[in-house]
């Protein structure tokens, strides 16, 4: 499987303030993967590097461009959606789907149209008098109307309710994805995400702290539900993370055999949401 | 230049004046207004049969005369135009690279494969050669409404204003020529239009106040260190003469382009508007 996102020692400051602390990232294509963080952590710089809308150092090729070379190349085949603040509030629906169909190439402007024809969005209202979800269906639809590689999507649904949430990830699972295309969604919301996700990634003060696809997480990563006799053989064990998790203790491990494990007591996958604040933790203890 | 490249960049100049409409426009158009308002005031408190002269006057002085020799003179009326297509600019110029940042709205328009450089340039046209468009027109409509009139008060009149379609004439020549003087003048002013995009794209708040104080400590540093007055003395020579703004013959455009100076300008301006879309690519 090749890489449509490969990035070496990225490093990126602002002032005395690390927003990068030389990241090495890996995204296969055909992916769904997910840049996992806290606030503050890096994700929007990542995502801007990759864009070609930050300055970084370090390697990088995104689609076999350095998207510090030539932005407006690469964003032929790479779409990008910041938040759901940044559609010009000035323009109207149908100046800005104007605007997209005259100056992207790979933009149909029949499937924007049928696209935007299933929402409530009026095409000659101003931007500024939709409401956060219409600005977000708008946004969607122009980005489901332009044939890329990669989209790119940072913290997409920000500020929506669980409506307008649920339904921009379903149509984006059922109308947009085939297979073939690459989509990265940084959140902080990380159980919004779980289910679609094939790769992930977490990031921690401009570092990253997990690559991994989906399907290795199943044998890396385990959690254990320990019987209350075996604690002592638990903690030898190193875990990455300890709850307590209904009266009783459950411990994080990280590349330690099924086998040992499987004597503990109750063994199973953790979930995205407790893989990560056991990630976080264990960045925070060092 | 593909078709499609065309097509973009007329895309980008039209997204400019939907922005911008109230300066591309909505200003150019008060104006007109104001100027065809204080004209009615006026005509109207004036004695009927002094008016009646006047118009017998101004036809017979524009009769027979070339629409060349009589443009100056509508050229002068055009002058309030001038002014705030000036004024205009430098409002646009200065947010027009900082507005979209400031609104988060430039992420929209850098996710477009849309480079830095056509974006810069798009904004450079829109302002230079698009917005004297709709100035020129926004004349023409003024001119028309006014010969509209000035017939209706001639044959309320019973004067026969035989010289009127000179006088359109030359107010047509007169468009053309305000025109070209707008779009010289552009040329002639690149180094405060690079200057101005220069601050819009990099000052992270109050862009005007950046660029008029950077200007100052640079001449006042000049000045300190070299003794000199250089660049005080060049702005001076761009803003002192009005005369320089405006090109009232045909026969003068190649001279006022290819001058020393006008050139020397477009290369320090160039080099400005480098700097401005240098910044758009690296400030975030």
């Amino acid at each position: 499987m090749t890489n449509i996102v490969e990035a070496k020692g990225l490093s990126k400051t602002y002032g005395s303030f690390t927003a990068l602390d030389g990241v090495d990232l890996s995204i296969p294509s055909g992916a769904i993967s997910g840049l996992i963080g806290p606030n503050g952590a890096g994700k929007t710089t990542t995502l801007k590097a990759l864009t070609g809308l930050c300055d970084v150092e370090g390697e990088l090729s995104v689609a076999g461009r350095d998207p510090r070379r030539a932005r407006h190349k690469l964003m032929e085949d790479v779409c990008f959606i910041a938040d759901v603040g940044i559609l010009p509030k000035w323009l109207k629906v149908f100046q800005v789907i104007d605007y997209v169909e005259a100056v992207h190439p790979r933009f149909d402007r029949v499937k924007a149209d049928k696209f935007l024809g299933t929402t409530d969005i009026p095409s000659n209202k101003r931007i500024k008098d939709l409401s956060k979800g219409m600005v977000t269906q708008l946004h969607l639809a122009l980005v489901m109307a332009i044939e890329v590689q990669l989209l790119v999507l940072d913290e997409p649904t920000l500020g929506l309710d669980i409506i307008y949430r649920k339904e921009f990830y379903d149509r984006l699972l059922n109308d947009y994805y085939d297979g073939n295309r690459t989509i990265i969604i940084s959140t902080h919301q990380v159980e919004e995400i779980e289910t679609l996700l094939s790769h992930l990634v977490f990031i921690n003060k401009g570092k990253i702290v997990l690559d991994s696809l989906m399907t290795e997480l199943s044998e890396i990563y385990f959690e254990v539900l320990v019987a209350p006799d075996k604690l002592g053989q638990a903690d030898a064990l190193g875990p990455i993370h300890v709850r307590e998790f209904l009266g009783k203790k459950s411990y994080t491990y990280e590349s330690v055999p099924r086998a040992q494990l499987a004597e503990l007591g109750e063994l199973h996958t953790p979930s995205v949401a407790d893989l990560f604040v056991a990630k976080m933790k264990e960045a925070k203890n060092g | 230049m593909g078709k499609f490249a065309i097509f973009q960049f007329y895309a980008l100049l039209r997204r400019e004046v939907q922005e911008h409409r109230n300066l591309f426009i909505g200003a150019p158009a008060v104006v007109a207004l104001l100027i065809l308002v204080a004209s009615i005031w006026v005509i109207t408190r004036i004695d009927q049969q002094q008016l009646a002269e006047g118009l017998r006057y101004v036809s017979v002085v524009f009769d027979g005369l070339s629409p060349f020799d009589m443009a100056p003179f509508f050229m002068l009326l055009a002058i309030p135009f001038f002014l705030t297509l000036f004024i205009c600019s430098v409002i646009y110029l200065i947010n027009t690279l900082y507005q979209d940042r400031k609104e988060m709205s430039v992420l929209f328009w850098q996710s477009m494969p849309v480079s830095n450089l056509q974006t810069v340039i798009s904004k450079i046209v829109a302002i230079s050669v698009v917005a004297p468009i709709f100035y020129v027109l926004i004349i023409f409509a003024m001119y028309l409404v006014a010969m509209i009139w000035l017939t209706i008060l001639g044959i309320t009149h019973d004067v026969d204003l035989v010289g009127i379609g000179w006088m359109f004439l030359a107010a047509i020549v007169s468009l053309i020529l305000t025109y070209l003087s707008a779009i010289v003048t552009s040329l002639w002013l690149l180094p405060t239009i690079g200057w101005l995009l220069l601050f819009s794209a990099f000052a992270r708040k109050t862009p005007l106040l950046w660029s008029v104080g950077v200007f100052i400590l640079v001449g006042f540093l000049e000045d300190f260190i070299f003794g000199t007055q250089y660049l005080g003395n060049w702005v001076a020579s761009r803003t002192a003469d009005p005369n320089q703004y405006l090109i009232f013959e045909f026969s003068s455009l190649f001279e006022r382009i290819f001058d020393y100076d006008t050139l020397f300008g477009v290369l320090v301006g160039s080099i400005l508007i480098a700097g401005a879309v240098f910044m758009r690519r690296f400030i975030d």
